[in-house]
C-alpha cells in the first residue's frame, strides 16, 4: 500500500521534476551552454507567481502562462549579449559555467534586495484544494494541480519542436550549426529564441515549485541547479524526451526511498547520476557517439 | 629536476616553520587573570563590542532581527552614558563593529579572526545558530577572549577545556526537549512519530526526546532522521499515519517546518497533536505561510517572548522591550530581536561583575551571574562548561483568534497563560 | 641553505623554447610574502584561507589547466581531506602535520575510486564528479555513521588547534601546490598533458599512454585537495560537515584559478591572490552590495577577459613584441 503510494505520488511529482529539469536541457542544447544560474530562473518564477497573486490576484495557474513571453525575452536579450563572446572562448563550454555562476550570484543578490530574505509561500487556497483520491488513497492538491498544468505544457513544448517548423530548424542548429547557417537558417535569432524558451519552462517550474518546496526564498538556486542536472544527466544531455522520462523516473525513486529509507534520500539524485554514468554514460536515451 | 626541486622544498619548510615560529607569539594575546583593583589599568574611552551577521543568504532572516537586538541594547546604554563596569564603577561608552559575513561559515571565520586581531574587540559576539557559530569557537579559545554565543546551541562547543564562551539566550539544544518530554509523559501520550532533521541542532533533540521518553516506557513508533534539504513531506506522512501515533513531532529548520505543516494540512490527515520547533520562534512568518488553518492547534516551543516577565534583575522588561523596540526598529520585532537584546544584558551583567575588563574577568562575572539574572528572557544559567542550562523554553499551542493566530504557553504551569487542547479538534 | 644562484632552476618549454620564470621563485615569492605578511596583517586565519585557495587553484590548474577536465566536485576531495585528518587525530592522537599527510592520501584515495568518471567528458565529467562529491557528504553526514564520523554533529578539533604551526603547514602545502604546478607543466609528463589537451588522438598514436598520465594528474589534483581540506579543518577546528563540503569552495577555487590563467604556473597563484583579497576587501569595508559586486566582477571578467590575467599579460608582452619589431 505505501509502495503503490511512493509510486503514484512519485509520479505526480516526477511530472514537476521533468519541467523543473527540461529547461536546463534547452539551454544546453542551444549552444553547449551550462547554466548555473538555472535554479535561480525558477526562483524569480516563484516570485512571480508571488507577486501575481498577491498584488493581482492572478491565479497561479494562469501566472504560468503569464510568466512565458516575460522570460523568453529575458532570456533572448540575454543571450544576444553574451553568446556572441563565448563562441570566441577557447572552452565556451566551461566557460559558460563560470560565467552563469557570476550571474546566479547577480540573481540571488538583487532577488535579496528586492524581495528580502524571509522565504515567502502562497496559500493553499489559492489553487483547488480537493485532495486527489485513487485506489483508495488521497494525494495532496498541489501533487495533481501542478501535474495537470505541466502535462499540457510539456506537451505543446514537445509538439512545437517536433511538429513545427520553427522545431525543425531549432533541431538543424542544434545537431549542426554550420550546416543550418548553409541552408539559411539564422542560426544566432534561432538558438537565442530557443535559450529563451529554457529560460520559460524554468520560470514555469518555479510558479510551482512555490507549492511543491513550500515556498520560495532568494538562496533556493544553488540547490535546485544541481538536482535539475542530476536529473538531465539520467535522461542524457540534450534529450528532451529523455529529460521527461528521467524526471518521472527521479519523482518515484525520491518517493520509495522516503518510504524504505528516509534518512539517505537525499542521496537519489546522485547515486542515479553515478549510476547512469557507471552503467550507460550517454544517459538513459543518448547515443553512444554523442558522448565519447 | 626531480633532483633540483628536493632542497627548494626543504628551503620552503625552513621558511614557513621560521614564519609559524615568529607568528605564533605575535599572534598569543594577554589574557592575564586576576587583576586586582589597586593596579587596575586606566579605564578605556569606549568598550568594543564586535560581531558578525548574516546580511543576505539562508541565515538573513534570523541573524538581522538578532542584530536589531544587540543594536538596541547598545543604543539603550549609550543613551545613559554607557554600560556600568564594576571595577570602574563608572559607564563606559559602546562601540558597535558589524561584519557582514552572507551566511558563509568560512567567511565568518576570517571576519571573527579579523575582530580579534585587527580589531582587538573587548566584547566577541558570535552570529546566529550552530553553523556561523562553529568557527568562532576555537579563535575565541585561542585568542583568550570570552565568546558571548548567542543562539549557537550546538552541543561541540561545550567542553570542560574551554573557558572561553557562554550561551547567553537559548538553553544548549540537547535540552531544549525536555520541558517537551514531561508534557507529552503528563497527557499520557503512549505512542509516538518523531521525524528529524538529520543537523546537529535537529538530531540533538530527537535524540534526548526519544531516550527521556523510552525511560518512561513510552514507544516511539516511527522515528526516522530526514535530510535537511527535503521540502516535501507527503508521502513521509502516508508512512508516518500508518503507524496510528498519538503525536507526530517534527524537529526541523523554519524551511522543513513550513512545508511539513502544509503538507499535513494538504494530505487531509488529522493527528491528535503535531509539534514543529519553529512557529514559536517565527510566528508572524508561519502565520503568511502556512495560514491559520494550518496552524490552528499545532504545539511548538513557547520562547520567551510570549512569556510576560514584568520583573526583572536587568534591563527592560516583557512589555517595556516589546513598545521600545517596535518604536525604535520598526517591523523587526520577534523572538530573535529579544534574544539580541538579552545578549546585551548578558554581558551588561558580566560587566556589572567584572573586576576589570580582562577576559578572564568578564568571564567570572559571567559565572558570577548565573542563577542571579533574570530578564524578560527567564532565568539565565550557565554551567561550568558555559553551556545554557536555564531559559528552558515552555511548550506552547496555536490557537486561532479573531487576529490570526495566538501562541500561549500551556507547559509547565508555573509559566502557561493558557491550557492545553488535546486531541486537537477536527477541521 | 642553498643559494638560488646554485640551483640551475630555470627551464625550457617544450612549445615556444622562451625562457621561463624558474619555478623556485614561483614557489618562493608567496613563501616569503606570506612570512613577512603576516607580521604586517595579523589576521592569520585570512592568510591561512588565502594559501589553502592557492593550492586548491593550482590542483585545479593541474586537472583543468593540463586536461581540460574540470571537476566541479573538487570540494568532494577537501571535505574527504578534512575529515580523514581529523578523525586521524581525534582517534589514533596523530599529530596534525602527519594527520595532514594522511589527509592527502585520503583525498587520492578517492580520486582513485573516482577514477571511472573518467569515461565522461566535458559538462559531463563535471556534473559527474560533482555529484559523487554530495554522495560522500550525504554518507559522511548521515546519522547513521554516528559512531564513525560523528554524523551530522562535526568535528571539534580545539585540542589540536596551533595557528602558528597551520598558518606554516597552509604556506607549505601552498608552495607545494605550486612546484607541484610547475613540475607537471615542464616535465615530459607535462607535456604529454599538453598533448592529451590540445589532440589526445595523436598523442595516444604517438605511443603516449593517455589514460595512465591523466590519472596521475588527477591524484595529484585530489591529494591537493585533500591536504588543502585537512589544513582547513584544523585551522578552523570546531566544523561542521557542510563548511568542508561546500560546493562554494570548488566554485572559488575555479574562478581564481581562471581568473589568473589556467596552464600557467603564477596565474593561479596571483588569481587568488588578488581575487580572495579584494573579496574580503569587500567584505570588511561591507558595502550593502557585496555579493551583487562580486558576481558583476566574475560576469565581466568572463565576457572581457577570458583568458585571465595570463592572457591579459601575454596580449600585452605581445603588443610590446610587436611594436619593437616594427621600431627595429
Amino acid at each position: 500500500m505505501l509502495f503503490e503510494y511512493a509510486v503514484i505520488g512519485g509520479i505526480l511529482l516526477g511530472i514537476f521534476y521533468a519541467l523543473l529539469a527540461v529547461g536546463l536541457n534547452v539551454v544546453y542544447g542551444a549552444q553547449k551552454i551550462i547554466n548555473l544560474a538555472h535554479g535561480d530562473i525558477i526562483m524569480l518564477g516563484g516570485y512571480g507567481a508571488w507577486e501575481l497573486y498577491n498584488t493581482y490576484h492572478i491565479s497561479p495557474i494562469l501566472s504560468t502562462i503569464i510568466v512565458i513571453p516575460i522570460t523568453v525575452l529575458f532570456g533572448y536579450l540575454l543571450n544576444r549579449l553574451i553568446a556572441p563572446r563565448l563562441v570566441k572562448a577557447s572552452d565556451p563550454e566551461m566557460l559558460s559555467l563560470i560565467l552563469f555562476f557570476g550571474l546566479s550570484e547577480v540573481i540571488q543578490a538583487l532577488a535579496s534586495l528586492v524581495f528580502g530574505s524571509a522565504e515567502r509561500s502562497l496559500p493553499v487556497s489559492s489553487i483547488p484544494t480537493s485532495r486527489l483520491v485513487l485506489f483508495g488513497q488521497g494525494y495532496p492538491a498541489t501533487w495533481w494541480v501542478s501535474a495537470l498544468v505541466i502535462i499540457p505544457l510539456l506537451a505543446i513544448f514537445v509538439i512545437f519542436l517536433y511538429r513545427t517548423s520553427i522545431g525543425l530548424q531549432v533541431r538543424a542548429v542544434i545537431s549542426d550549426s554550420v550546416e543550418a547557417a548553409v541552408a539559411g537558417i539564422n542560426s544566432k535569432r534561432v538558438s537565442g529564441i530557443y535559450f529563451g524558451i529554457g529560460f520559460a519552462l524554468a520560470a514555469c517550474a518555479g510558479v510551482w515549485g512555490v507549492f511543491i518546496f513550500g515556498g520560495v526564498s532568494p538562496t533556493e538556486g544553488a540547490a535546485i541547479t544541481i538536482t535539475a542536472f542530476a536529473i538531465i544527466v539520467f535522461g542524457s544531455l540534450g534529450n528532451t524526451l529523455g529529460t521527461i522520462a528521467a524526471g518521472i523516473i527521479f519523482g518515484i525513486f525520491y518517493q520509495l526511498a522516503q518510504v524504505y529509507i528516509p534518512s539517505w534520500s537525499n542521496l537519489v539524485p546522485y547515486a542515479l547520476v553515478i549510476a547512469t554514468m557507471l552503467i550507460r554514460p550517454q544517459g538513459l536515451f543518448g547515443r553512444r557517439q554523442r558522448i565519447a | 629536476m626531480r633532483k633540483k626541486t628536493f632542497p627548494v622544498i626543504a628551503a620552503s619548510f625552513g621558511i614557513a616553520l621560521a614564519a609559524c615560529g615568529s607568528s605564533s607569539t605575535s599572534s598569543s594575546s594577554s589574557g592575564s587573570s586576576g587583576t586586582s583593583a589597586s593596579n587596575l589599568p586606566a579605564a578605556p574611552a569606549q568598550i568594543t563590542v564586535g560581531t558578525t551577521y548574516s546580511g543576505s543568504g539562508s541565515f538573513a532572516t534570523s541573524s538581522l532581527p538578532e542584530l536589531a537586538g544587540l543594536k538596541f541594547w547598545i543604543k539603550t546604554e549609550n543613551a545613559k552614558g554607557g554600560v556600568y563596569v564594576g571595577g570602574y564603577k563608572k559607564r563606559i561608552p559602546l562601540k558597535l563593529i558589524a561584519y557582514n559575513d552572507l551566511s558563509s561559515a568560512t567567511t565568518a571565520a576570517t571576519l571573527y579572526n579579523q575582530l580579534l586581531t585587527q580589531d582587538k574587540v573587548n566584547i566577541f559576539v558570535s552570529d546566529f545558530g550552530s553553523v556561523l557559530t562553529a568557527p568562532a569557537v576555537s579563535l575565541a579559545q585561542a585568542h583568550k577572549v570570552v565568546l558571548f554565543d548567542q543562539t549557537g546551541t550546538g552541543i561541540p562547543f561545550f567542553t570542560p577545556q574551554n573557558k572561553y564562551i557562554v550561551l547567553t539566550d537559548l538553553p544548549e539544544s540537547s535540552i531544549w526537549p525536555n520541558v517537551l518530554a514531561k508534557f507529552l509523559i503528563s497527557k499520557q501520550i503512549k505512542n509516538l512519530a518523531v521525524l528529524y532533521g538529520t543537523n546537529d541542532f535537529d538530531a540533538s533533540q530527537a535524540t534526548t526526546l526519544k531516550s527521556i521518553l523510552s525511560q518512561n516506557g513510552i514507544n516511539v513508533a516511527y522515528y526516522q532522521g530526514v535530510p535537511s534539504s527535503t521540502t516535501s513531506y507527503g508521502t513521509l506522512l502516508q508512512t508516518i499515519s500508518a503507524s496510528k501515533p498519538d503525536a507526530v513531532l517534527e524537529f526541523g529548520y523554519a524551511a522543513n517546518d513550513t512545508p511539513f505543516l502544509q503538507n499535513v494540512q494538504s494530505s487531509g490527515m488529522h493527528f491528535k497533536m503535531v509539534f514543529t520547533v519553529f512557529p514559536g520562534q517565527l510566528l508572524s512568518l508561519f502565520q503568511q505561510q502556512v495560514g491559520t488553518a494550518g496552524l490552528a492547534y499545532t504545539y511548538t516551543y513557547g520562547t520567551n517572548f510570549y512569556v510576560n516577565y514584568p520583573t526583572v534583575s536587568e534591563g527592560l522588561n516583557s512589555s517595556q522591550f516589546k513598545t521600545q523596540f517596535a518604536a525604535a526598529f520598526p517591523g523587526q520585532l520577534n523572538s530573535l530581536s529579544l534574544d539580541g537584546y538579552n545578549t546585551g544584558l548578558v554581558i551588561q551583567a558580566s560587566l556589572k561583575n567584572a573586576k576589570s575588563l580582562s577576559q578572564t574577568d568578564i568571564r567570572a562575572g559571567a559565572a558570577a551571574a548565573s542563577g542571579h539574572l533574570n530578564t524578560l528572557n527567564g532565568n539565565f544559567v550557565i554551567n561550568s562548561e558555559g553551556a545554557q542550562t536555564g531559559e528552558l523554553l515552555p511548550v506552547a499551542q496555536l490557537f486561532p483568534s479573531s487576529s490570526g493566530i495566538t501562541l500561549k504557553a500551556v507547559y509547565p504551569a508555573s509559566q502557561a497563560t493558557g491550557s492545553a487542547v488535546y486531541p486537537a479538534p477536527v477541521g | 641553505m642553498p643559494k638560488l644562484d646554485d640551483l640551475d632552476l630555470t627551464l625550457e618549454t617544450g612549445s615556444k623554447g622562451k625562457k621561463l620564470i624558474s619555478p623556485a621563485i614561483a614557489a618562493l615569492v608567496p613563501i616569503v610574502a606570506f612570512a613577512v605578511g603576516v607580521h604586517l596583517y595579523s589576521n592569520e586565519l585570512l592568510l591561512t584561507y588565502m594559501a589553502i585557495y592557492i593550492a586548491l587553484a593550482q590542483g585545479i590548474n593541474i586537472i583543468y589547466g593540463f586536461t581540460g577536465y574540470l571537476p566541479f566536485g573538487y570540494f568532494g576531495f577537501f571535505g574527504v581531506g578534512a575529515y580523514a585528518s581529523g578523525l586521524v587525530m581525534l582517534d589514533y592522537n596523530v599529530p596534525p602535520v602527519l594527520a595532514v599527510i594522511i589527509g592527502g592520501v585520503a583525498g587520492a584515495l578517492v580520486g582513485a575510486i573516482l577514477l571511472p568518471l573518467f569515461r565522461l567528458r566535458g559538462a559531463y565529467f563535471a556534473i559527474g564528479t560533482l555529484a559523487a562529491s554530495e554522495a560522500i557528504y550525504t554518507i559522511i553526514s548521515n546519522p547513521s555513521l554516528q559512531s564513525i564520523t560523528n554524523g551530522p554533529y562535526g568535528l571539534n578539533l580545539a585540542g589540536f588547534y596551533s595557528s602558528g604551526t597551520a598558518y606554516g603547514t597552509a604556506i607549505a602545502l601552498a608552495a607545494l601546490s605550486i612546484l607541484a604546478t610547475s613540475f607537471v607543466r615542464s616535465s615530459k609528463f607535462g607535456l604529454t598533458l599538453k598533448a592529451i589537451r590540445d589532440d589526445s588522438y595523436s598523442a595516444s598514436m604517438a605511443g603516449v599512454n593517455v589514460p595512465r598520465q591523466r590519472f596521475y594528474a588527477w591524484l595529484i589534483a585530489a591529494a591537493i585537495a585533500g591536504m588543502a581540506g585537512s589544513v582547513f579543518g584544523w585551522s578552523t577546528s570546531v566544523f561542521y560537515p557542510q563548511a568542508v563540503f561546500d560546493p562554494a569552495l570548488s566554485v572559488l577555487a575555479i574562478v581564481f584559478a581562471l581568473f589568473g590563467g589556467v596552464g600557467t604556473i603564477w596565474g593561479p597563484t596571483i588569481g587568488t591572490v588578488v581575487l580572495y583579497a579584494i573579496y574580503n576587501a569587500i567584505g570588511v569595508s561591507n558595502p550593502q552590495y557585496f555579493q551583487l559586486i562580486y558576481g558583476m566582477v566574475i560576469v565581466l571578467l568572463v565576457l572581457f577577459a577570458p583568458r585571465g590575467l595570463a592572457g591579459f599579460w601575454n596580449y600585452i608582452t605581445t603588443k610590446i613584441t610587436t611594436v619593437r619589431a616594427k621600431n627595429d
